[in-house]
Protein backbone atom coordinates (compact mmCIF):
# COMPACT_ATOMS: atom_id res chain seq x y z
CA UNK A 1 0.00 0.00 0.00
CA UNK A 2 1.07 3.57 -0.57
CA UNK A 3 2.16 4.04 3.02
CA UNK A 4 4.43 7.03 2.50
CA UNK A 5 1.73 8.96 0.79
CA UNK A 6 -0.90 8.25 3.41
CA UNK A 7 1.05 8.31 6.63
CA UNK A 8 2.09 11.95 6.17
CA UNK A 9 1.49 13.37 9.63
CA UNK A 10 3.21 16.70 9.15
CA UNK A 11 1.22 18.11 6.29
CA UNK A 12 -0.38 21.44 7.02
CA UNK A 13 -4.15 21.20 7.34
CA UNK A 14 -6.00 22.57 4.37
CA UNK A 15 -9.60 22.12 5.32
CA UNK A 16 -10.89 19.38 7.58
CA UNK A 17 -9.01 16.48 6.01
CA UNK A 18 -5.71 18.21 5.65
CA UNK A 19 -6.17 18.31 1.90
CA UNK A 20 -6.12 14.53 1.61
CA UNK A 21 -9.81 13.78 1.78
CA UNK A 22 -10.36 13.24 -1.92
CA UNK A 23 -7.24 11.14 -2.30
CA UNK A 24 -8.30 8.99 0.66
CA UNK A 25 -11.79 8.58 -0.73
CA UNK A 26 -10.49 7.58 -4.16
CA UNK A 27 -7.91 5.27 -2.67
CA UNK A 28 -10.40 3.31 -0.59
CA UNK A 29 -13.25 3.15 -3.04
CA UNK A 30 -11.27 2.73 -6.25
CA UNK A 31 -7.47 2.51 -6.42
CA UNK A 32 -7.12 0.25 -3.39
CA UNK A 33 -10.61 -1.21 -3.39
CA UNK A 34 -10.70 -3.66 -0.47
CA UNK A 35 -12.55 -6.35 -2.41
CA UNK A 36 -11.34 -6.02 -5.98
CA UNK A 37 -7.71 -5.03 -5.38
CA UNK A 38 -6.84 -6.22 -1.89
CA UNK A 39 -9.17 -9.24 -2.06
CA UNK A 40 -10.22 -8.80 1.57
CA UNK A 41 -13.53 -9.71 3.13
CA UNK A 42 -14.58 -12.04 0.33
CA UNK A 43 -16.17 -14.56 2.70
CA UNK A 44 -19.20 -12.39 3.28
CA UNK A 45 -19.10 -11.18 -0.33
CA UNK A 46 -19.62 -14.76 -1.44
CA UNK A 47 -22.14 -15.71 1.21
CA UNK A 48 -24.75 -12.96 1.28
CA UNK A 49 -24.83 -11.78 -2.33
CA UNK A 50 -27.54 -14.11 -3.62
CA UNK A 51 -30.03 -11.23 -3.34
CA UNK A 52 -29.51 -7.56 -4.05
CA UNK A 53 -31.34 -6.56 -0.87
CA UNK A 54 -29.06 -8.71 1.27
CA UNK A 55 -26.01 -7.24 -0.44
CA UNK A 56 -27.15 -3.68 0.22
CA UNK A 57 -27.86 -4.30 3.91
CA UNK A 58 -24.51 -6.02 4.30
CA UNK A 59 -22.81 -3.08 2.56
CA UNK A 60 -24.59 -0.65 4.88
CA UNK A 61 -23.49 -2.70 7.88
CA UNK A 62 -19.88 -2.57 6.78
CA UNK A 63 -19.96 1.18 6.14
CA UNK A 64 -21.47 1.74 9.60
CA UNK A 65 -18.93 -0.47 11.36
CA UNK A 66 -15.95 0.80 9.37
CA UNK A 67 -16.81 4.46 9.98
CA UNK A 68 -17.52 3.91 13.66
CA UNK A 69 -14.44 1.87 14.39
CA UNK A 70 -12.16 4.12 12.35
CA UNK A 71 -13.45 7.17 14.22
CA UNK A 72 -13.01 5.67 17.67
CA UNK A 73 -9.64 4.09 16.94
CA UNK A 74 -8.43 7.38 15.54
CA UNK A 75 -9.72 9.38 18.52
CA UNK A 76 -7.97 7.02 20.92
CA UNK A 77 -4.84 6.56 18.83
CA UNK A 78 -2.58 8.71 21.02
CA UNK A 79 -3.78 7.08 24.23
CA UNK A 80 -3.87 3.44 23.17
CA UNK A 81 -0.92 1.42 24.47
CA UNK A 82 0.83 -0.05 21.44
CA UNK A 83 0.93 -3.58 22.87
CA UNK A 84 -2.81 -3.95 23.30
CA UNK A 85 -3.91 -1.86 20.33
CA UNK A 86 -5.30 -4.83 18.42
CA UNK A 87 -7.35 -6.01 21.40
CA UNK A 88 -8.70 -2.49 21.70
CA UNK A 89 -9.54 -2.42 17.98
CA UNK A 90 -11.39 -5.73 18.14
CA UNK A 91 -13.34 -4.58 21.20
CA UNK A 92 -14.41 -1.41 19.41
CA UNK A 93 -15.29 -3.24 16.18
CA UNK A 94 -17.24 -5.93 18.03
CA UNK A 95 -19.26 -3.29 19.84
CA UNK A 96 -20.35 -1.63 16.62
CA UNK A 97 -21.11 -4.94 14.92
CA UNK A 98 -23.27 -6.18 17.78
CA UNK A 99 -25.13 -2.89 17.98
CA UNK A 100 -25.95 -3.19 14.25
CA UNK A 101 -26.92 -6.84 14.66
CA UNK A 102 -29.31 -6.00 17.49
CA UNK A 103 -30.78 -3.19 15.43
CA UNK A 104 -31.47 -5.62 12.56
CA UNK A 105 -32.94 -8.20 14.92
CA UNK A 106 -35.26 -5.57 16.38
CA UNK A 107 -36.45 -3.75 13.26
CA UNK A 108 -35.58 -5.93 10.24
CA UNK A 109 -36.22 -9.41 11.56
CA UNK A 110 -36.59 -11.12 8.19
CA UNK A 111 -33.39 -9.57 6.91
CA UNK A 112 -31.61 -10.56 10.09
CA UNK A 113 -32.76 -14.15 9.59
CA UNK A 114 -31.53 -14.19 6.00
CA UNK A 115 -28.11 -12.76 6.81
CA UNK A 116 -27.81 -15.19 9.71
CA UNK A 117 -24.34 -15.27 11.23
CA UNK A 118 -22.76 -13.04 8.58
CA UNK A 119 -23.54 -9.76 10.33
CA UNK A 120 -21.79 -11.00 13.46
CA UNK A 121 -18.90 -12.20 11.33
CA UNK A 122 -18.13 -8.61 10.30
CA UNK A 123 -16.11 -8.57 13.53
CA UNK A 124 -13.58 -10.78 11.78
CA UNK A 125 -13.86 -8.99 8.45
CA UNK A 126 -10.31 -8.13 7.39
CA UNK A 127 -11.38 -4.82 5.88
CA UNK A 128 -12.54 -3.28 9.17
CA UNK A 129 -9.54 -4.39 11.20
CA UNK A 130 -7.21 -3.60 8.32
CA UNK A 131 -8.42 -0.01 8.06
CA UNK A 132 -8.21 0.50 11.83
CA UNK A 133 -4.68 -0.87 11.89
CA UNK A 134 -3.35 0.64 8.66
CA UNK A 135 -5.14 3.96 8.61
CA UNK A 136 -7.02 5.10 11.70
CA UNK A 137 -4.06 4.48 14.02
CA UNK A 138 -1.95 7.02 12.11
CA UNK A 139 -4.52 9.57 10.99
CA UNK A 140 -6.79 12.22 12.49
CA UNK A 141 -10.46 11.39 13.17
CA UNK A 142 -12.19 13.17 10.28
CA UNK A 143 -9.83 11.79 7.69
CA UNK A 144 -10.35 8.35 9.26
CA UNK A 145 -14.10 8.73 8.81
CA UNK A 146 -13.50 9.50 5.14
CA UNK A 147 -11.36 6.39 4.88
CA UNK A 148 -14.06 4.32 6.57
CA UNK A 149 -16.73 5.62 4.19
CA UNK A 150 -14.44 5.04 1.20
CA UNK A 151 -13.60 1.45 2.06
CA UNK A 152 -17.13 0.66 3.14
CA UNK A 153 -18.41 2.05 -0.15
CA UNK A 154 -15.78 0.18 -2.12
CA UNK A 155 -17.04 -3.02 -0.51
CA UNK A 156 -20.75 -2.17 -0.70
CA UNK A 157 -20.70 -1.23 -4.39
CA UNK A 158 -18.96 -4.44 -5.43
CA UNK A 159 -21.39 -6.43 -3.27
CA UNK A 160 -24.33 -4.65 -4.87
CA UNK A 161 -23.02 -5.42 -8.37
CA UNK A 162 -22.57 -9.10 -7.54
CA UNK A 163 -25.95 -9.22 -5.78
CA UNK A 164 -27.64 -7.56 -8.76
CA UNK A 165 -26.38 -10.09 -11.29
CA UNK A 166 -26.81 -13.11 -9.04
CA UNK A 167 -30.41 -12.25 -8.24
CA UNK A 168 -31.19 -11.27 -11.85
CA UNK A 169 -29.71 -14.38 -13.43
CA UNK A 170 -30.50 -16.74 -10.58
CA UNK A 171 -34.17 -15.89 -10.09
CA UNK A 172 -35.03 -13.47 -12.90
CA UNK A 173 -36.00 -10.92 -10.23
CA UNK A 174 -34.66 -7.68 -8.77
CA UNK A 175 -35.67 -6.83 -5.19
CA UNK A 176 -38.11 -9.72 -5.51
CA UNK A 177 -39.90 -8.19 -8.54
CA UNK A 178 -39.92 -10.18 -11.75
CA UNK A 179 -37.71 -8.60 -14.41
CA UNK A 180 -36.89 -11.47 -16.72
CA UNK A 181 -40.19 -13.12 -17.53
CA UNK A 182 -40.51 -16.75 -16.63
CA UNK A 183 -42.07 -17.37 -20.02
CA UNK A 184 -38.80 -17.07 -21.88
CA UNK A 185 -36.16 -17.00 -19.16
CA UNK A 186 -35.19 -20.13 -17.25
CA UNK A 187 -33.60 -19.01 -13.93
CA UNK A 188 -30.05 -20.26 -13.59
CA UNK A 189 -29.98 -21.89 -10.16
CA UNK A 190 -26.20 -21.97 -10.22
CA UNK A 191 -26.06 -18.22 -9.66
CA UNK A 192 -27.99 -18.54 -6.38
CA UNK A 193 -25.79 -21.35 -5.08
CA UNK A 194 -22.29 -20.93 -3.68
CA UNK A 195 -20.37 -21.76 -6.90
CA UNK A 196 -22.22 -18.95 -8.67
CA UNK A 197 -20.80 -16.52 -6.11
CA UNK A 198 -17.26 -17.55 -7.01
CA UNK A 199 -17.91 -17.07 -10.72
CA UNK A 200 -19.59 -13.72 -10.15
CA UNK A 201 -16.89 -12.40 -7.81
CA UNK A 202 -14.12 -13.58 -10.16
CA UNK A 203 -15.70 -11.88 -13.14
CA UNK A 204 -16.34 -8.65 -11.22
CA UNK A 205 -12.73 -8.53 -10.01
CA UNK A 206 -11.44 -9.21 -13.54
CA UNK A 207 -13.63 -6.49 -15.06
CA UNK A 208 -12.69 -4.05 -12.27
CA UNK A 209 -9.00 -4.61 -12.88
CA UNK A 210 -9.39 -4.41 -16.64
CA UNK A 211 -11.08 -0.99 -16.32
CA UNK A 212 -8.64 0.28 -13.71
CA UNK A 213 -5.57 -0.82 -15.65
CA UNK A 214 -2.28 -2.03 -14.22
CA UNK A 215 -0.83 -0.54 -11.04
CA UNK A 216 1.57 2.24 -12.14
CA UNK A 217 3.90 1.86 -9.16
CA UNK A 218 4.63 -1.74 -9.97
CA UNK A 219 6.23 -0.81 -13.29
CA UNK A 220 8.93 1.25 -11.67
CA UNK B 1 5.88 -1.76 34.92
CA UNK B 2 4.24 1.63 34.69
CA UNK B 3 3.38 0.89 31.06
CA UNK B 4 1.75 -2.39 31.98
CA UNK B 5 -0.40 -0.78 34.61
CA UNK B 6 -1.52 1.84 32.13
CA UNK B 7 -2.37 -0.85 29.57
CA UNK B 8 -4.40 -2.72 32.18
CA UNK B 9 -6.33 0.36 33.22
CA UNK B 10 -6.87 1.32 29.59
CA UNK B 11 -8.21 -2.13 28.74
CA UNK B 12 -10.50 -2.10 31.76
CA UNK B 13 -11.92 1.32 30.93
CA UNK B 14 -12.38 0.51 27.24
CA UNK B 15 -13.99 -2.81 28.13
CA UNK B 16 -16.36 -1.14 30.57
CA UNK B 17 -17.38 1.53 28.04
CA UNK B 18 -18.00 -1.10 25.33
CA UNK B 19 -19.99 -3.21 27.77
CA UNK B 20 -22.11 -0.20 28.72
CA UNK B 21 -22.83 0.58 25.07
CA UNK B 22 -23.81 -3.02 24.39
CA UNK B 23 -26.03 -3.18 27.44
CA UNK B 24 -27.77 0.00 26.34
CA UNK B 25 -28.27 -1.31 22.80
CA UNK B 26 -29.57 -4.65 24.07
CA UNK B 27 -31.91 -2.93 26.50
CA UNK B 28 -33.40 -0.61 23.90
CA UNK B 29 -33.98 -3.34 21.33
CA UNK B 30 -35.06 -6.07 23.75
CA UNK B 31 -38.87 -5.57 23.52
CA UNK B 32 -38.74 -5.49 19.71
CA UNK B 33 -36.55 -8.57 19.50
CA UNK B 34 -38.82 -10.41 21.90
CA UNK B 35 -41.90 -9.51 19.87
CA UNK B 36 -40.19 -10.70 16.69
CA UNK B 37 -39.18 -13.98 18.27
CA UNK B 38 -42.74 -14.52 19.53
CA UNK B 39 -44.24 -13.78 16.12
CA UNK B 40 -41.80 -16.25 14.60
CA UNK B 41 -42.92 -18.90 17.08
CA UNK B 42 -46.60 -18.20 16.44
CA UNK B 43 -46.03 -18.45 12.70
CA UNK B 44 -44.27 -21.77 13.16
CA UNK B 45 -47.08 -23.21 15.27
CA UNK B 46 -49.68 -22.14 12.71
CA UNK B 47 -47.58 -23.52 9.86
CA UNK B 48 -46.99 -26.88 11.49
CA UNK B 49 -50.69 -27.24 12.31
CA UNK B 50 -51.41 -26.41 8.68
CA UNK B 51 -53.76 -23.60 9.63
CA UNK B 52 -54.75 -21.80 6.42
CA UNK B 53 -52.89 -18.47 6.27
CA UNK B 54 -53.03 -15.61 3.83
CA UNK B 55 -49.68 -14.79 2.26
CA UNK B 56 -47.89 -11.64 3.56
CA UNK B 57 -49.81 -11.72 6.80
CA UNK B 58 -48.85 -9.13 9.41
CA UNK B 59 -47.68 -10.00 12.89
CA UNK B 60 -50.88 -8.59 14.39
CA UNK B 61 -53.17 -10.62 12.13
CA UNK B 62 -51.03 -13.63 12.91
CA UNK B 63 -51.78 -13.20 16.59
CA UNK B 64 -55.51 -13.03 15.85
CA UNK B 65 -55.50 -16.15 13.69
CA UNK B 66 -53.63 -17.87 16.47
CA UNK B 67 -56.15 -16.80 19.10
CA UNK B 68 -59.12 -17.91 16.99
CA UNK B 69 -57.77 -21.32 16.04
CA UNK B 70 -55.31 -22.53 18.59
CA UNK B 71 -55.38 -22.98 22.32
CA UNK B 72 -52.58 -24.02 24.60
CA UNK B 73 -52.93 -26.96 26.92
CA UNK B 74 -50.51 -28.34 29.46
CA UNK B 75 -50.07 -32.11 29.24
CA UNK B 76 -47.70 -33.42 31.85
CA UNK B 77 -44.61 -31.34 31.43
CA UNK B 78 -45.29 -30.59 27.77
CA UNK B 79 -47.07 -27.57 26.39
CA UNK B 80 -49.26 -28.62 23.49
CA UNK B 81 -51.13 -26.52 20.99
CA UNK B 82 -54.59 -27.72 20.01
CA UNK B 83 -55.94 -26.69 16.63
CA UNK B 84 -59.68 -26.24 16.50
CA UNK B 85 -60.93 -23.81 13.89
CA UNK B 86 -64.16 -21.85 14.57
CA UNK B 87 -65.98 -23.99 11.98
CA UNK B 88 -65.01 -27.21 13.77
CA UNK B 89 -66.93 -26.14 16.89
CA UNK B 90 -64.58 -27.40 19.55
CA UNK B 91 -63.52 -30.56 17.74
CA UNK B 92 -59.75 -30.84 17.86
CA UNK B 93 -58.30 -31.15 14.37
CA UNK B 94 -54.64 -31.45 15.19
CA UNK B 95 -52.18 -31.10 18.01
CA UNK B 96 -48.70 -29.62 18.01
CA UNK B 97 -45.93 -30.03 20.53
CA UNK B 98 -42.66 -28.31 21.00
CA UNK B 99 -39.43 -30.28 20.91
CA UNK B 100 -35.87 -29.22 21.50
CA UNK B 101 -32.48 -30.72 22.08
CA UNK B 102 -28.82 -30.43 21.26
CA UNK B 103 -27.91 -30.44 17.58
CA UNK B 104 -24.45 -30.84 16.12
CA UNK B 105 -23.35 -27.24 16.73
CA UNK B 106 -26.09 -25.68 18.81
CA UNK B 107 -29.61 -26.21 20.08
CA UNK B 108 -32.34 -27.32 17.68
CA UNK B 109 -35.92 -26.26 18.44
CA UNK B 110 -39.10 -26.88 16.54
CA UNK B 111 -42.69 -28.07 16.52
CA UNK B 112 -44.17 -31.43 15.62
CA UNK B 113 -47.84 -31.67 14.70
CA UNK B 114 -49.97 -34.79 14.90
CA UNK B 115 -53.35 -35.46 13.32
CA UNK B 116 -56.36 -35.86 15.60
CA UNK B 117 -55.75 -39.63 15.81
CA UNK B 118 -52.57 -38.71 17.74
CA UNK B 119 -50.63 -41.17 15.62
CA UNK B 120 -50.09 -39.68 12.21
CA UNK B 121 -47.60 -36.86 11.71
CA UNK B 122 -49.20 -33.76 10.21
CA UNK B 123 -46.07 -31.68 9.87
CA UNK B 124 -42.82 -30.50 11.39
CA UNK B 125 -41.00 -27.17 11.56
CA UNK B 126 -37.67 -26.04 12.94
CA UNK B 127 -37.49 -22.46 14.20
CA UNK B 128 -34.03 -22.51 15.68
CA UNK B 129 -30.98 -24.42 14.48
CA UNK B 130 -27.31 -23.83 13.78
CA UNK B 131 -26.53 -26.97 11.78
CA UNK B 132 -23.93 -27.03 8.99
CA UNK B 133 -25.34 -25.00 6.09
CA UNK B 134 -25.97 -27.24 3.09
CA UNK B 135 -25.84 -30.46 5.14
CA UNK B 136 -27.55 -30.54 8.54
CA UNK B 137 -29.00 -27.10 7.82
CA UNK B 138 -31.16 -28.75 5.18
CA UNK B 139 -33.53 -29.93 7.94
CA UNK B 140 -35.39 -26.65 7.54
CA UNK B 141 -36.09 -27.24 3.86
CA UNK B 142 -39.52 -28.25 2.65
CA UNK B 143 -37.94 -31.24 0.90
CA UNK B 144 -36.87 -32.81 4.17
CA UNK B 145 -39.82 -31.73 6.27
CA UNK B 146 -42.40 -33.20 3.91
CA UNK B 147 -40.83 -36.64 4.41
CA UNK B 148 -42.48 -36.62 7.83
CA UNK B 149 -46.01 -35.96 6.64
CA UNK B 150 -48.26 -39.02 6.83
CA UNK B 151 -45.80 -41.14 8.82
CA UNK B 152 -46.82 -42.54 12.19
CA UNK B 153 -45.16 -42.16 15.55
CA UNK B 154 -45.01 -45.91 16.16
CA UNK B 155 -44.15 -48.94 14.07
CA UNK B 156 -46.62 -51.63 13.02
CA UNK B 157 -46.13 -53.48 16.34
CA UNK B 158 -47.09 -50.32 18.26
CA UNK B 159 -43.57 -49.63 19.52
CA UNK B 160 -43.42 -45.88 20.04
CA UNK B 161 -40.74 -43.95 18.19
CA UNK B 162 -39.70 -42.79 14.77
CA UNK B 163 -36.55 -43.63 12.81
CA UNK B 164 -34.74 -41.22 10.53
CA UNK B 165 -32.87 -43.53 8.20
CA UNK B 166 -30.62 -43.28 5.16
CA UNK B 167 -32.15 -41.34 2.29
CA UNK B 168 -34.26 -43.60 0.10
CA UNK B 169 -34.43 -46.51 2.56
CA UNK B 170 -37.58 -45.53 4.46
CA UNK B 171 -40.02 -48.45 4.13
CA UNK B 172 -41.86 -48.82 7.43
CA UNK B 173 -44.65 -46.50 8.47
CA UNK B 174 -42.46 -44.88 11.12
CA UNK B 175 -39.31 -44.54 8.99
CA UNK B 176 -38.36 -41.19 7.53
CA UNK B 177 -35.81 -40.47 4.81
CA UNK B 178 -32.86 -38.54 6.23
CA UNK B 179 -30.33 -36.24 4.61
CA UNK B 180 -27.14 -37.36 2.89
CA UNK B 181 -24.06 -36.15 4.76
CA UNK B 182 -26.04 -35.15 7.83
CA UNK B 183 -26.19 -38.40 9.78
CA UNK B 184 -25.22 -36.76 13.07
CA UNK B 185 -27.89 -34.08 12.77
CA UNK B 186 -30.51 -36.68 11.78
CA UNK B 187 -29.61 -38.89 14.75
CA UNK B 188 -29.94 -35.96 17.13
CA UNK B 189 -33.24 -34.83 15.62
CA UNK B 190 -34.52 -38.40 15.88
CA UNK B 191 -33.52 -38.55 19.56
CA UNK B 192 -35.19 -35.28 20.49
CA UNK B 193 -38.34 -36.13 18.53
CA UNK B 194 -38.63 -39.53 20.18
CA UNK B 195 -38.24 -37.93 23.58
CA UNK B 196 -41.08 -35.52 22.85
CA UNK B 197 -43.24 -38.26 21.34
CA UNK B 198 -42.69 -40.54 24.34
CA UNK B 199 -43.63 -37.83 26.81
CA UNK B 200 -46.92 -37.18 25.05
CA UNK B 201 -47.78 -40.86 24.53
CA UNK B 202 -47.08 -41.67 28.17
CA UNK B 203 -49.22 -38.76 29.20
CA UNK B 204 -52.12 -40.08 27.16
CA UNK B 205 -52.13 -43.50 28.84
Amino acid sequence: MADKQLACMTCEPKGLCGGRGLLTLKDGAWANNPLAIQILGICSALAVTNRLENSLVMGAALIFVCVGSNLLVSLLRKHTPHRIRMIAEVAIIATFVIVFDQFLKAFYWDMSKQLGPYVGLIITNCIVMGRAEAFALQNPPILSIVDGVANGLGYAVILAIIGFFRELLGTGEIFGYEVLSGQWYAPNQLMILAPGAFFALGIVIAVFNAIKGPEPQENK
Amino acid sequence: MKGSLYALVYAAVLGAVCALLLTAAAGVTAPYRKANAEAEETLNILMVLNVPLEPDISAKQLGEVFKNNVREAERGGVTTYLYSSPEAQGRIQAIALRFSGPGLWGPIKGFLALEQDMKTIRGITFYEQEETPGLGGEIVTEGFRKNFVGKTIHDKDDNVGIVICKPGSAKQQNEIDGITGATMTCDKVQAMLNEAIKSIVEEKQ
